[in-house]
């Protein structure tokens, strides 16, 4: 799933300052898993928006509504009139609902309330682990489905650096596995530890975002 | 035999003496000064000295303008350059750089995250974007492919190929132990024409690790100079043990030095005794000694261990 | 605005308790009571796990001055965890509170067993100390 979390409370009320009405959303799709903008969060901040902004002595007046899905167009038709009436809306969803919003909305001012962090897996309750950085090269067949580019601090393609702690965790966060280490235990186990010693070429990072704003085109799926 | 590069390094290892190379850390000003200041206390003493690329990941005098410097003093640098900080683009212009003003020994890293700069006293500056285009292996092989085929990376051909003597890190003692020597020889297989390894306390565990190395052949292709840095008291050989990844030190050790009622004497005594065993294990090159803050016991030690006067080549 | 100086401010608590963790032979109560300074609104709940943070808010949000939640101890939840999942919403609900400019205090847990009605009025009574000293809730009457 998309991860989010939210931003500072603080943050949320500079934006908010000099709105009257404003129009908290969420999307009930990635960001309700990772517990940021789901229905239960939307209806947890619209109220601690307005006694934050009671207590900046800029009272606001706020509503709220979670969608289904905040990336689709379609389910940005349920807030319409909530939407005219407002003139702020702050969103909890991903980057993507987000503009979504900004661009069906294009009169109303559109506030994050969250940052977009990652692409992760629930690994237990209360805990996200990144998974996928969307790097538009999978490595995955050469590392044993697990990812090096989402999950390596430094990204590294030919195994682990100098940091892998004694007892196998990431010498930049304590809680995180080293994953090469666990790359290089599913490949012994498999008795594959001879493909990891072929060298990895560097990477083509063309179709990652850092090869500038994707746009992926499929002719048989025009209308 | 013919060299890569015929640096002073290069060419003690191609004539079979002991190599020793050692670290100068630069400045985290432009203060010239500073950097001779260290190279007059260690001219003469090693055979070439790493310049390090922002350790830490803190901002320092950038290695190629450090080893510039000590070259102008007479000092033979190895440039350390990291992955952290630069894509291909900017390394492979940078190396260009490097050979240009007479920089021809590289020591290819992964360098220090950027969120390490946080953890000391310093602040550095963990909000910084990681580049990490490339890995250090890939980041050999690109060195190896400009030096021998002339072609950068993305395939275009260089004007004349630049000379260099490619150097690696390795860490011997870290998890998964299983394939620190594989990942030796992927470096080796890279290109790297020398090694320098992280700091070795445990010098049986690093016997058993190089064994394997010559097993592999590895030694007859590279130059391992296992990394020794003096002990300067048991609390830094606990704190090294405990934090710094891929440094064993035995419990003896760290005792024998708490035992110590001179410290640094023993310290000195332990590094000689270090260098006497690294010494005497097949494959070993040559070691990369270092004193962290205290280069001036760095004198002593050489000349105890019969290391100086540096070969003539 | 009726800023009520704290001489005479009776703080209006809020006090779900969970039905487990009163005395058996206890009726169960809801409503309005009045205590010693502050008046005092009981909600029954099954289970001090069904606290969530939106409701909590909600009620903060419509001027209620201070929330006490009153759960059974940590080994006698019926619900095993409920009342340890309730702790930590709590806990949390007290830094969102603490970041809104609100203050932490306005909403605690405490735990008992066997309780009666007065220990539940000693609960309120003393959210509404902890209360009285942030003054009444700014929301009140908005």
């Amino acid at each position: 799933m998309i991860t989010a979390e939210w931003k500072p409370i603080e943050e949320m009320v500079g934006y908010l300052r000099g709105h009257k009405k404003v129009l908290v959303i969420g999307c009930a799709t990635c960001v309700a898993e990772c517990a940021a903008g789901g229905e239960r969060e939307v209806e947890t901040l619209a109220p601690l928006l307005a006694m934050a902004m009671q207590n900046d002595g800029n009272p606001i007046e706020v509503k709220s509504a979670t969608l289904e899905r905040q990336c689709e167009p379609e389910f940005l038709e349920a807030i319409a009139e909530a939407a005219a009436e407002a003139d702020a809306i702050v969103s909890v969803a991903c980057g993507i609902g987000m503009q979504l919003v900004a661009e069906r909305y294009a009169d109303t001012s559109l506030y994050p309330g969250v940052n977009t962090t990652s692409l992760s897996i629930r690994e237990e309750p209360g805990l996200w682990t990144s998974r996928c950085a969307a790097c538009g090269d999978c490595v995955l067949g050469f590392t044993f489905g697990l990812c090096p580019v989402a999950r390596c601090a430094k990204s590294l393609q030919n195994g682990p650096c100098g940091g892998t702690r004694t007892n196998g965790m990431c010498e930049i966060n304590e809680d995180t596995p080293c994953i090469w280490r666990l790359i290089v235990e599913r490949a012994t186990a498999r008795g594959r530890l001879e493909d990891l010693t072929k060298v990895r070429p560097p990477k083509n990072w063309s179709n990652s975002p850092a090869g500038g704003p994707k746009r992926m085109l499929r002719e048989d799926l025009r209308s | 035999m013919s060299l890569h590069a015929g640096t002073k390094l290069e060419k003690v290892l191609a004539a079979g003496q002991f190599a020793l190379t050692t670290e100068v850390g630069p400045p985290r000003g432009p203060d010239v000064e500073e950097v001779l200041k260290k190279a007059d206390i260690l001219k003469g003493m090693a055979d070439a000295y790493n310049v390090t690329d922002n350790q830490t990941a803190v901002v320092r005098m950038s290695s190629i303008a450090g080893s510039k410097i000590l070259l102008d003093a007479g000092l033979e640098p190895v440039a350390q350059m990291t992955c952290r900080d630069r894509n291909r683009i900017a390394m492979q212009s940078d190396l260009l750089g490097a050979s240009a003003l007479g920089l021809k020994n590289i020591l290819a890293i992964s360098g220090d995250h950027q969120g390490a700069g946080a953890s000391g006293k310093l602040k550095g500056h963990p909000g910084a974007k990681g580049v990490y285009d490339v890995d250090s292996i890939q980041l050999i092989n690109i060195i190896k492919n400009m030096r021998d085929e002339g072609v950068q990376a993305g395939g275009d051909t260089l004007t004349s190929k630049p000379q260099f003597f490619i150097g690696a890190a390795w860490t011997p003692l870290g998890p998964p132990i299983e394939f620190r020597v594989l990942r030796l020889a992927k470096k080796v297989a890279a290109g790297a024409d020398f090694i320098q390894t992280q700091a070795v306390y445990d010098i049986k565990a690093f016997a058993e690790q190089m064994a394997k190395a010559v097993d592999m052949g590895l030694t007859e292709k590279t130059a391992i100079l296992p990394g020794l840095i003096v002990p300067r008291s048991a609390g830094m050989l606990n704190y090294m043990n405990k934090n710094v990844p891929g440094v064993v030190v035995p419990q003896e050790l760290i005792d024998r030095m708490k035992a110590a009622s001179d410290p640094q004497a023993e310290g000195v005594k332990v590094t000689l005794e270090l260098i006497e065993q690294v010494r005497e294990l097949p494959g070993v090159k040559g070691v990369h000694l270092q004193a962290i803050e205290a280069e001036e016991l760095l004198p002593e030690i050489i000349n105890q261990a019969g290391l100086s006067p540096r070969p003539e080549v | 605005m009726a800023n009520n100086s704290t001489a005479d401010f009776q703080p209006q608590i809020t006090l779900l308790y969970c039905r487990q963790s009163l005395a058996a032979e206890a009726k169960p109560v809801q409503g309005n009571r009045s205590g010693d300074g502050f008046s005092a609104r009981l909600v029954l709940l099954p289970c001090s796990s069904k606290v969530q943070l939106p409701h909590l808010m909600r009620l903060l949000e419509q001027g209620s001055d201070g929330l006490q939640i009153a759960a059974c101890p940590e080994k006698a939840c019926q619900h095993l965890v409920g009342s340890n999942r309730a702790e930590k919403r709590i806990a949390r609900g007290r830094e969102l509170l603490e970041q809104v400019g609100m203050g932490a205090e306005r909403l605690g847990l405490d735990r008992g067993a066997g309780l009666s009605l007065d220990d539940l009025m000693e609960m309120a009574g003393q959210r509404a100390e902890a209360v009285r000293a942030l003054g009444p809730n700014p929301m009140k009457g908005v």
